[in-house]
């Protein structure tokens, strides 16, 4: 009984974790070429969120067209709070970045508190449910599933297949090497950031088909831990890295949500939210470069 | 000699300004509200800015230590309220375990995160406020999601009476006790090698390194001393003020963010700083509420973004570098 | 009497060999010119005798006692200072303080209070000619005045070894003739060893150093008296390029 419902949760768990990665190939891919940690990234996914949201419930556009608008919006603002804001940072401490993405994420955060108001919203969008013998999926799960690899394939053919892709790649294995090659430092680095910040945002598209009723301007911050967890276990400068990091982070999470509800007295919720951190704190002191990295 | 002595002359400003609020809040009617939250503000910022504007690193989780120091005073209150004759000996119990609790926080916190560098150390502080919370409350310590309340202790061990002027006086005294208590401790270090060795390694913490500076040592020196004012600080504005400890509200944050929008307006790293920075930030958050209440962070994390890219050295950095060299320079720091 | 003493060290990076089983010996107040091209690992060898990186194989002995694996904060107060090829001073902090950090931290660091270092310090500025810039925030200086204040805080150390890192490289050459005059009376009235390290094989380092160490893609090609080392073929291979260079 125990063993059954374990392996149909660590199922649930791998679809989240595909989503999951997804939403943290952003964050690895802005460190990357970069090297700047944004701190504000959960407040990109709730804006990825609130835009689903508002599309279905004041559209009645169905969440898989918001993906398309989502991403749009997210290079949009990427490219806005690179030239207003990152651009003239690159050469400052590290401690403006981490303090100025922080502050970006407050920011939006805000601004979606000023439209939409604090309290918790969601939609329902039904599109049936699915026996995969293991469980049972509401079949929006496992198209939000499929989306995310979906995306990640597309995001490394781009990488491996095109001019723009390569020369990013490029600088994140040898900036100043790149800049020798004739490759425009300065537009890699933009086009980067809005890309990382687009797959943020249309991350938080596909993470609201898990969270019915989670919709909440706050909702971020919960995700920007679990996407450090995510981004240290994959290696945080490898967004294909992040991407398997996912899964492992949602493996992890729904399996010890079944164990520690076999405990007593304790709240398997809160412990599961504990043990993520805890995982955080392990993999920094043991491999801050990441577990599944190569040397 | 002397020098000895015009060396700690920025502490007068410090003085004044609070003896001023004090005064402002005690002789005014219906003042000692606003002074109140004045004086939390700046406290918050003295002791945070120990460890971020002295070293440059971030900790994203600060509140922790804010929320620590709030159980150490509640379960001192609650635990201790049937020892006959403690009287308000309780209250300095609850704040040595307030500090005990914040700076064994710290030293697990900064054990793992401060051998990792700048962006790695920011990401190993960012879950610890979630983190211990969620262990409080998934591991049922302290009572875990239901809290602690100790309204009653606190009525029975010092009367009602005595207990409500604790509120709404006395713990707000220790508020500005504590705040000039980490201005002071703060000129201390700037005037001795920590100040040094901070700057040193704020600056370029390799070649810190290679002069000789343990820079381990100094940022711990630094991480506890910041974590236990913020113990003291939740002990006496949160636990006194109001007597019950829920771990949603101790580990939000938001105080995260209002402490480093206070470090960053008034000038991290300086000794005035956060005074003038707490004063800002308080003065306009209380204005701001009467028109549109709740939404100061959307006024001011566009102003800290600004101050972050066009004059990061915050408002009194400025005014230091305007005054070096001249007499009001002496008392600017 | 043998300073400093390097048995067969060895640093890799990667597939890399940036420093190739180094052996070296350097006496107490002697001078040594380390000479070698751009990527001749000039840089790695300063690191690791000040610790930055550890090597992967050999030894490394100050004063007679094993530093291999000891930390850079640790090796300060031996008497180990150092200048870096593009200065790094703490840019926020007056030239005053920068240097006094220096006392603070160096071999009487446990002994000297904040205002002795500050005295220390004001001593060097004098003396570097520093006195205009006492006050100004060191961010603000002219790259071979953050060079001198650079030397001046190394200086305030009090060390027994100085490796200077490209101390000379962009100065204008009579304010070179003057810095070597400075340091060379520095180093004889305190004792002090200096291993200077030059990308070409300058004038003014030859004229001063009494011994030269040529490295070359990691290795020691040549360690010998100046006067030899510069009449070496493989010196004249590697600094003029042999047959058909230029």
């Amino acid at each position: 009984m125990v063993f059954e419902q374990l392996t149909g949760n660590l199922f649930q768990g791998l679809v989240l974790g595909a989503v999951y990665g997804m939403a943290t190939m952003g964050l690895s891919l802005i460190f990357g070429v970069l090297k700047v940690v944004n701190v504000g990234h959960g407040a990109f996914v709730m804006v990825g969120a609130f835009i689903t949201f508002w599309l279905f419930s004041a559209l009645g556009v169905n969440p898989i067209f918001a993906i398309p608008v989502a991403f749009v919006i997210g290079l949009g603002l990427g490219l806005f709070f690179y030239y207003t804001v990152i651009q003239r940072l690159i050469k400052a401490p590290e401690l403006a970045t981490l303090l100025a993405t922080f502050s970006i994420g407050v920011l939006l955060q805000e601004v979606v508190k000023l439209i939409f108001g604090s309290e918790f919203r969601g939609y329902n969008w039904t599109v049936g449910k699915i026996d995969l013998g293991l469980t049972v999926l509401p079949v929006s799960k496992l198209l939000a599933s499929l989306g995310s690899v979906g995306i990640a394939v597309l995001l490394y053919i781009w990488f491996n297949r095109t001019r723009a892709g390569s020369a990013m790649r490029s600088v994140v294995e040898d900036s100043e090497g790149a800049r020798v090659c004739g490759v425009n430092v300065g537009a890699a680095y933009a086009w980067s950031f809005a890309l990382g910040i687009g797959l943020t945002v249309t991350s938080g598209v596909l993470l609201t088909m898990f969270i019915p009723v989670g919709i909440n301007p706050y909702m971020g911050g919960g995700y920007t831990l679990k996407a450090f967890v995510i981004a240290v276990l994959g290696g945080l400068s490898s967004p294909y890295g992040a991407f398997f990091g996912g899964l492992v982070f949602g493996l992890i999470e729904n399996g010890s949500y079944t164990l520690f509800a076999l405990l007593p007295g304790v709240e398997p919720f809160a412990l599961t939210r504990f043990l993520s951190f805890l995982i955080l704190l392990i993999i920094l002191l043991i491999r801050p470069t990441g577990l599944l990295t190569r040397k | 000699m002397k020098n000895q002595v015009t060396k700690y002359y920025p502490m007068l400003p410090v003085l004044a300004a609070y003896a001023a609020l004090f005064l402002i809040g005690r002789n005014m009617s219906g003042m000692w509200q606003l002074v109140a939250m004045l004086l939390f503000y700046c406290a918050l910022g003295q002791a945070f800015n120990i460890f971020l504007g002295m070293t440059g690193y971030v900790d994203f989780g600060y509140v922790a230590f804010m929320g620590v120091g709030t159980y150490g005073m509640a379960l001192a209150i609650s635990r201790l309220a049937h020892i006959e004759g403690l009287g308000a000996g309780i209250i300095v119990i609850g704040f040595v375990l307030a500090v005990l609790m914040s700076t064994m926080l710290s030293i697990a916190v900064g054990a793992v995160a401060l051998r990792l560098r700048g962006a790695y150390f920011a990401i190993a502080t960012i879950g610890v406020n979630e983190g211990f919370r969620f262990l409080i409350e998934g591991a049922r310590i302290w009572n875990g999601s239901e809290g602690i309340i100790f309204t009653a202790q606190l009525n029975q061990i010092l009367g009602r009476e005595a207990a409500s002027a604790l509120a709404t006086f006395w713990a707000d005294l220790f508020v500005l006790i504590i705040a000039v208590a980490a201005a002071l401790v703060t000129l201390i270090y700037m005037r001795s090698k920590i100040g040094y060795a901070l700057t040193a390694l704020r600056e370029d913490e390799d070649a810190a390194k290679v002069m000789g500076i343990n820079v381990t040592k100094f940022k711990i020196i630094a991480f506890i001393t910041s974590a236990s004012f913020a113990g003291l600080v939740g002990a006496s504005s949160w636990a006194l003020k109001t007597p019950y400890v829920f771990p949603p509200e101790v580990f939000e944050i938001h105080y995260t963010i209002e402490a480093i929008i206070i470090v960053l307006l008034g000038g991290a790293g300086t000794l005035l700083g956060p005074l003038v920075g707490g004063l800002i930030y308080g003065i306009s958050k209380y204005y701001l509420s009467i028109f549109i209440p709740g939404f100061q962070l959307l006024i001011f994390a566009p102003i800290i973004i600004v101050i972050i890219v066009v004059f990061p050295e915050g408002v009194v950095g400025m005014l230091k570098a305007k005054t070096r060299n001249t007499a009001a320079g002496r008392f600017i720091v | 009497m043998t300073l400093l003493q390097l048995d067969n060290v060895t640093k890799r990076f990667g597939g890399l060999v940036a420093v190739d089983h180094v052996s070296l010996e350097i006496d107490a107040g002697q001078f040594v010119g380390i000479v070698g091209p751009n990527g001749s690992g000039k840089t790695t060898l300063f690191n690791l005798i000040s610790g930055v990186f550890f090597p992967e194989e050999g030894r490394i002995y100050f004063e007679g006692a094993d530093i291999t694996r000891m930390p850079p904060y640790k090796r300060a107060p031996l008497g180990i200072g150092r200048t870096f090829q593009i200065p790094r001073p703490f840019s926020s902090a007056t030239v005053r303080e920068n240097i006094a950090v220096g006392a603070m931290f160096g071999t009487l660091g446990k002994k000297l209070t904040v205002d002795d270092s500050m005295d220390v310090a004001d001593q060097l500025i004098e003396k570097l000619d520093l006195t205009a810039h006492r006050e100004k925030a060191a961010g603000t200086l002219t790259p071979v005045e953050k060079k001198l204040m650079e030397i001046g805080r190394a200086l305030a150390m009090k060390p027994k070894l100085l490796l200077m890192d490209e101390a000379m490289a962009g100065m204008h050459p009579s304010d070179i003739d003057q810095m070597v005059a400075f340091t060379r009376q520095i180093a004889e009235e305190e004792n002090i060893s200096i291993v200077a390290m030059v990308e070409h094989i300058m004038r003014a380092v030859i004229g001063m150093a009494e011994k030269v160490i040529v490295l070359h893609q990691g290795a020691k090609l040549v360690d010998a008296p100046t006067q030899e080392a510069l009449k070496d073929p493989k010196v004249v291979e590697v600094y003029l390029g042999g047959s058909g260079g230029r």
